[in-house]
């Protein structure tokens, strides 16, 4: 028998039972839809995760720590950075040093304080840093700002510079002009009470490019290694820090790095360089790392979720199975005459087999666009709703509920599995009517 | 064509650890030749419907085979004799067996769909069938909507679009009034003349079984004459 005349088959056995048959396609795609919207938060709720993180960091980026030791971690070295450098797949290592004390700045008037960096540019342009304007350093008095240095800048005055309201410094005293090509002055103190101060004139010769994310600030000054090092002579300590207890400083140069960054040439190999400064004993944090613990434990919630969406299939299947096991009965003395003018119990099996999966599938389909469509409803009311009971604005790009091919597949698959095995008792029973008593309609 | 040798079958009756044996069938030899009209005559509970089943294989004997166009059909399992039945054996019963959801074209295709015939071709022998059995205008009647000789007659298209080499009819008339008994025997003896198919015909009536070359009767499950073939 071919495949068509059992589909004209089914089609007239489902006419005659519409309501029957159509109460039980309901059911199943309930159950299917029910199962995919679940699913769904599960996978909507890890795209939101994973975007929000990876959109935090560069992907490539793997920060070293330290190195651990019998006794803790010890801080990162020259010859740390050397083996860093050549490890396979390694792009760039960058390394900063941050000033031990806050320095201040004053330029025509006006002054700022904030944090001075002493790094490697090279590495750092090879790690893919870019200027907003101007040029990297190059000479010792030359030093490049963060995008955001200028706003740091206010004007010296006895006036209350700052907004009662905002807490932020009133227009007016903000600086105005471009702080390239401009010399600045940094001062910075051997002591507590700034009794013995030092004042370095520096060349503004470049601006940083604005970092990635709106919320991110930098509005540090990097220094060369030479000014970093006449700071630590003129304080007489390691890292230029400020003398607090003369009788126990620390003398010297700083020959540690507050920050170690190691880029990797592409996102495949960051695990490759991860593993390997692990087997060195180095702490590393890096996205990738983060990443698969966020999807390790996103694969067990959605694998969590989709089990409870099957038992809903599963439910919808005792419904198929009635109808199955209804269809058989009511249509006994037809089987009968099918099986005595010589139809094979494998063809009797496989139109019934063949009538619930057709359940399924259309089961399948209309559950999954229904489960679409309550996704595109979810994640439009939903915000509204959450901010609406609990008046907090939702992250911007939040999406409750998302739904990939893959979700829509495994679906599809179990839907299928459960109506093919909640048809298989009753197309096997099918294949058992005994014909002549079908055909003396005493079933 | 048909032969069988030494078919003994008895029914279990009753419950399990209370059983009771009933002997229908003892014994039977018989044989049907090729192109033969033979008729199985035998009071009501002598056995000769149980003898039918057994041959159609919807039972299996306790003893003894069954041999059809020299195949040992006692022996196939149920799916080996089913496929056997549709490509060999053709049936009209007293009932008429329509299948009531389906018209008469759909019932007389049956077999053909069954056996995966193209959807042109199981057109082209239907319809001739259908003509051929007086049933031209009747192509899209459902069962309730024909007369008994009518059902009787896609009955019969039914059997024959497989051009089977055996018939089997089980009281064939048995439902039929004097006139419509008379044209449905006309046809099987047309059929037989024309296309030399074989016809077991079981009957209790002695006009019907006189339709045919030859009569055995059976009694008390044994076959009392005309069990060998001519």
């Amino acid at each position: 028998m071919k495949l068509k005349d059992k589909y004209r088959f089914i089609r007239q056995n489902i006419k005659k039972n519409k309501a029957r048959t159509f109460m039980t396609i309901l059911a199943t795609a309930m159950g299917c839809a029910f199962l995919i919207v679940l699913a769904s938060i599960g996978y909507g709720l890890q795209q939101s995760v994973v975007k929000e993180t990876l959109e935090d960091q560069v992907v490539t980026e793997i920060q070293v720590h330290g190195k651990e030791v019998e006794n803790g971690f010890e801080a990162m070295t020259v010859a740390d950075i050397e083996k860093l450098e050549k490890v396979d797949h390694v792009k760039a290592v960058t390394r900063k040093i941050q000033l031990g004390q806050l320095p201040t700045y004053t330029i025509d008037g006006y002054k700022a304080e904030t944090m001075a960096v002493s790094t490697h540019f090279p590495s750092e342009i090879a790690s893919g840093l870019k200027l907003a304007e101007g040029r990297l350093p190059e000479n010792p008095n030359e030093v490049v700002v963060g995008y955001h240095f200028s706003n740091t800048l206010y004007m010296e005055t006895d006036e209350d510079i700052y907004d009662a309201e905002t807490g932020e410094v009133k227009e007016e005293f903000q600086f105005k002009g471009e702080v390239k090509d401009q010399t600045i002055t940094m001062t910075v103190q051997q002591d507590e009470e700034g009794k013995v101060t030092k004042e370095i004139p520096l060349k503004i010769v470049g601006v940083l490019e604005e970092p990635g994310r709106e919320w991110m600030l930098n509005q540090d000054v990097y220094i060369s290694q030479e000014v970093f090092h006449q700071i630590e002579a003129f304080t007489g300590t390691a890292g230029g820090e400020i003398v607090v207890d003369p009788e126990n400083k620390v003398t010297g140069h700083l020959e540690t790095f507050d920050q170690v960054n190691v880029y990797a040439e592409s996102l495949e190999s960051v695990q490759g360089i991860v593993d390997t400064l692990d087997e060195e004993n180095y702490a590393t944090y890096s996205i990738v790392s983060e990443m698969k613990q966020i999807n390790t434990l996103f694969t067990i919630a959605k694998a969590g979720l989709i089990l409870v969406g099957t038992i809903a299939l599963i439910i919808a299947s005792i419904g198929i199975y009635n109808t199955m096991t209804m269809a058989v009965t009511e249509r006994a003395p037809d089987i009968g005459i099918m099986k005595a003018i010589g139809a094979n119990p494998k063809t009797i099996k496989q139109i019934f087999l063949l009538e619930s999966s057709y359940i399924g599938v259309i089961g399948a389909i209309i559950g999954t666009i229904v489960a679409y469509a309550t996704s595109v409803v979810v994640n439009i009311g939903l915000p509204l709703i959450l901010e609406t009971a609990f008046d907090e604005e939702m992250p911007e790009g939040l999406q409750f509920s998302a739904i990939p091919w893959s979700l829509v597949l495994i679906a599809v698959t179990i839907c299928l599995v459960i109506t093919i095995l909640s048809g298989m008792r009753p197309a096997k029973r099918a294949t058992q009517i005994d014909v002549l008593k079908a055909m003396r309609r005493e079933i | 064509m048909i032969q069988i040798r030494e078919l003994s079958h008895h029914f279990k009756l009753g419950k399990k650890d209370q059983k009771v044996i009933l002997p229908v069938l003892k014994d039977i030899t018989m044989e049907v030749g090729k192109g033969e009209i033979v008729s199985v005559v035998g009071k009501s509970g002598s056995g000769k419907s149980t003898l039918l089943n057994l041959i159609s294989g919807f039972i299996r004997p306790t003893e003894g085979d069954i041999w059809i166009d020299g195949v040992q059909v006692s022996e196939l399992s149920e799916a080996k004799f089913a496929d056997f039945r549709l490509k060999h054996i053709g049936f009209i019963f007293q009932s008429f067996q329509l299948i009531p959801s389906m018209t008469a074209y759909q019932n007389i295709e049956l077999p053909l769909i069954l056996k995966g015939e193209d959807e042109k071709k199981r057109q082209e022998k239907v319809i001739r069938l259908m003509e051929k059995v007086g049933l031209g205008d009747f192509k899209d009647h459902y069962p309730s909507e024909l007369s008994g000789g009518q059902q009787q007659r896609v009955s019969i298209a039914r059997a024959l679009v497989l051009e089977p080499t055996l018939i089997l009819a089980d009281e064939p008339t048995g439902s039929l009034d004097s006139e419509t008994e008379a044209e449905i025997l006309e046809i099987i003896q047309k059929l037989n003349r024309e296309l030399g198919i074989t016809f077991l015909i079981i009957t209790h009536d002695e006009e019907v079984a006189q339709t045919g070359h030859r009569t055995i009767s059976i009694k008390d499950g044994r076959v009392m004459k005309g069990g060998a073939a001519i």
